[in-house]
């Protein structure tokens, strides 16, 4: 595992001081996504290595997404000191697969990371993941422990909660930003689902987010959008989310959802807690903001 | 001086022990695996003054971790000092670094070296009086406190800021070079973490006074300070391994001024001063100096005390215990005494802890932190929980498996998950939802334990003249460990509105109290 190529983030780091600027994001000028109507896949399957691939086979396959020579981010949940029966993080098997579809689809290099909560390496390690991006034995995949100097401070023009935050710049950088949470219960945002899977590429002390976690939220992902999102919801979390630790919580579901739309995806996954979407603040938020289609009957599911 | 061999084994003896001591330091980190195969502390079962601490500590004697330890004294009565001069890792780098910075040759009255003797006396009378400062000068315990608190964090971070500035300027051949190593430097020989010690620089301090002390002589500290030596000198009094010839010899003298230790007089040879590191059967220029083994002879010096300096040493270890103790404890005084999981009761703990710092390298959370007075003035060093810094991992046993003295018990998981080392409470002055009518819940999130020892209760409540609905956190006392991720996690700003208090720890002992609102 290895961090943040030094070189080029020690010379960006003091290009910004030189010149002294921040970049700056503007909402205004992201791309309308209204125009059309978002294609959504669910797939049910134990066979999870079958079910990622079929999932993503609906959305047209993994080569719609990532084009050779590309750098792609993968982002998982990986937040917690679990292991994978508690459903705290998102499943190994979900990732390694779509971290090989990646591969097959001629991606340059996979970069995983996340900001854990408990400490990284027991993260890394006792979520499985490490051990799975091990097998994929490829040298163009790399799951990495964050730099605390990968950090970079963005403008947000249009934000919501905070007119600027630090966001962790090889997830700016990336050709492709895959973001794979696992669906889980999460007392102050109702949900933690893609959305707020974002909070693991941010500096910061992120629980001044908690505040008003749904316009946060919102105002992240305004920066940092998910080329695609693939929610894990082959087991999740109901309740003493977002950690889990108790088996009873954890209800298996065997399914994966996909979309380019973050907000269709997460509405999607309300679903399977019994939720309405509109019953998810940061959806809600998300959806007004144009990030994406709340309203399930305006996806096409495929 | 054919017989320099015996002075190149045993500076290879010295830089293959100190070699393999820093290897296990550099070891007693987490990297991957939850039990750590090779923990430093097994350096202290090889410590007389820990074992003699342990001895004197109230509680069973630990004969399954401590017996090397008295091998180690079995070996000095027949040989003498050799742990002085061949494996003491504070002797060897004495040794090292006072040839780097040159040393004084000042010759010292013979009698200064009693203060060890009297260190040791006095420390130990005060350990049967329950007062435990054997740690304090433990040299091996100095040795590690010193590494782990203040020369491996310094070590760390300047490598850190090195690797940069060489990227940063990117010099031919040396950057990609430096490049090319540090991935592998970083995973193998640094810390994860850049360590932050409250007391790195006092640390550091003392470290560098023994240090300095070569500036007056060489081995000042091991000659006249040590306690370790005192034990060790006390042991070889009659050691089997004897030098010949045993006094100077009349035309030459050369011994009286080279031995380092001073070990050499015309009255006979001082087992318990040598440190055997030989050199004299090198530069003897007749190479007359042997070693060998003899029967046990009641003849030669023996250790040159005083009655009066023996006395007043034992009257004042005898007298420290009941001063410390009509002092209020710091348990009662200082609410915020939080010791790691496993801990024993606070008495015992500070018998037991040799402050070595061992727990605080290898914390996961980066919690542990040395005392200053906070758990009182014997409590110097000893590891407490900052909770406002880091937190104790809920899944992690590390500390309890380095401890070498069992002042950390080592506990399986199941236990230690179990294990409260105090309880959160809120400062609802400060606290989002309670001050300010803000959404928070930060700790609620982070809660560790299963069934979450924070909860919270949606109120409805009026905030600037409106009604909001809000959540509002709560602890459950008889779930909450008081592992501190809620103090670390809590995003305001300066003092946390949730704060670790010591009420409730597993280790304290209680008598006749029901469990309920008082435990």
């Amino acid at each position: 595992m290895s961090q943040l190529d030094r070189r080029t983030f020690v010379k960006a780091a003091l290009a910004a001081a030189a010149v002294g600027s921040v970049p700056v994001i503007d909402l205004l000028a992201a791309p309308v996504m209204a125009a059309e109507m978002p294609a959504l896949a669910v797939r049910k399957g134990t066979d999870i290595p079958m079910l990622v691939r079929d999932t993503l086979g609906a959305l047209g396959g993994m080569g719609k997404f990532v084009k050779a020579g590309q750098t792609v981010v993968v982002k998982p949940n990986i937040g917690w000191d679990r292991t994978v029966e508690l459903a705290a993080n998102t499943h190994p098997e979900v990732v390694r697969v779509l971290v090989e579809l990646c591969l097959e689809a001629g991606a340059k290099k996979v970069r995983l990371f996340d900001r854990t909560c408990n400490d990284p390496r027991r993260c890394y390690t006792q979520s499985g993941i490490a051990a799975a991006i091990a097998n994929v034995k490829s040298d163009r995949v790399e799951l990495e422990h964050m730099d605390p100097r990968g950090y970079r401070e963005v403008a947000i023009q249009g934000g919501r909660f905070f007119d600027r935050w630090e966001f962790y710049q090889p997830a700016l950088e990336a050709d492709v930003f895959i973001n794979v949470p696992i669906a889980k219960h999460h007392s102050i945002s109702r949900l933690t689902l893609a959305m707020k899977n974002l909070m693991g590429v941010i500096g910061g002390s992120r629980g001044k987010l908690h505040t008003d976690i749904a316009e946060s939220l919102t105002d992240i992902n305004s920066v940092l959008p998910s080329t695609l999102t693939v929610i894990d919801a082959t087991r999740i979390l109901v309740a003493n989310g977002p950690q889990g630790g108790r088996p009873e919580d954890v209800r298996r579901l065997d399914t994966l959802i996909a979309s380019p739309d973050i907000v269709a995806a997460d509405a999607y996954a309300a679903t399977l807690f019994s939720l309405k979407p509109e019953e998810v603040p940061s959806i809600v938020a998300g959806a007004r903001r144009g990030l994406g289609v709340m309203d399930l009957k305006r996806v096409r599911m495929v | 001086m054919k017989n320099l061999s015996w002075t190149y084994a045993r500076r290879a003896s010295q830089i293959l022990c100190l070699t393999g001591f820093l290897w296990l330091f550099v070891q007693t980190e987490y990297r991957g695996v939850d039990n750590l195969p090779y923990p430093v502390g097994l350096l202290f079962r090889l410590d007389p003054l820990a074992a003699l601490a342990d001895a004197l500590a109230s509680g069973p004697f630990g004969w399954g971790l401590l017996w090397p330890a008295l091998l180690v004294l079995l070996l000095t009565a027949v040989f003498g000092r050799f742990f002085c001069g061949w494996i003491c890792p504070l002797g060897a780098t004495l040794d090292g670094l006072g040839r780097l910075l040159g040393r004084g040759r000042r010759a010292f009255s013979p009698s200064l070296r009693r203060v060890k003797y009297y260190l040791l006396f006095a420390l130990s009378a005060a350990a049967l009086g329950g007062v435990q400062l054997l740690g304090l000068f433990d040299p091996l315990a100095i040795f590690l406190r010193s590494l782990a608190l203040a020369l491996y964090p310094a070590y760390n971070y300047g490598v850190n800021r090195t690797f940069d500035v060489l990227y940063a300027v990117d010099l031919p051949v040396v950057t990609p070079a430096a490049q090319a190593v540090f991935p592998w430097w970083r995973d193998h020989l640094m810390a994860f973490h850049q360590p932050y010690f409250a007391l790195s620089f006092f640390t550091l301090l003392v470290f560098l006074v023994i240090v300095l002390l070569e500036k007056f002589e060489h081995r000042f500290w091991c000659k006249h300070l040590c306690p370790l030596g005192a034990l060790l000198g006390v042991c070889s009094r009659h050691a089997l391994l004897q030098r010949t010839p045993k006094t100077l010899c009349a035309d030459c003298q050369k011994c009286d001024v080279l031995c380092r230790s001073g070990a050499v007089h015309a009255d006979g040879h001082r087992r318990s001063e040598c440190l055997l590191c030989l050199d004299c059967t090198g530069f003897c220029p007749e190479e007359r100096v042997r070693f060998g083994l003899y029967a046990p002879r009641r003849s030669g010096p023996g250790i040159d005390l005083e009655r009066r300096g023996v006395v007043t040493a034992l009257a004042c270890g005898v007298l420290a215990a009941p001063v410390v103790r009509i002092a209020p404890s710091a348990e009662r005084t200082n609410p915020y005494l939080i010791r790691p999981p496993g801990a024993v009761a606070e008495a015992e703990f500070l018998d037991r802890c040799v402050r070595c710092g061992e727990c605080m390298k290898v914390c996961i959370g980066g919690a542990l932190h040395p005392a200053w007075l906070e758990a009182g003035p014997v409590g110097l060093w000893t590891p407490l929980l900052v909770a406002r810094v880091g937190y104790c991992e809920y899944n992690c046993t590390l500390c309890g498996q380095v401890c070498p003295t069992g002042a950390i018990k080592r506990l399986p998981l199941e236990p230690k998950r179990k294990t409260v080392i105090g309880r959160a409470v809120f400062d609802k002055d400060r606290c989002l939802p309670f001050a300010k009518g803000v959404e928070c819940l930060v700790c609620e999130e982070h809660c560790p334990t299963g069934e979450k020892a924070i909860v919270f209760e949606e109120k409805d409540v009026i905030v600037d003249g409106a009604a909001r609905r809000l959540k509002f956190p709560k602890v459950v006392d008889k779930l909450c460990i008081g592992c501190g991720i809620c103090e670390t996690k809590c995003p305001l700003e300066g003092a946390s509105a949730i704060r670790i208090i010591s009420e409730g720890e597993s280790r304290r002992e209680r008598k006749g109290l029901p469990a309920g609102p008082y435990g």
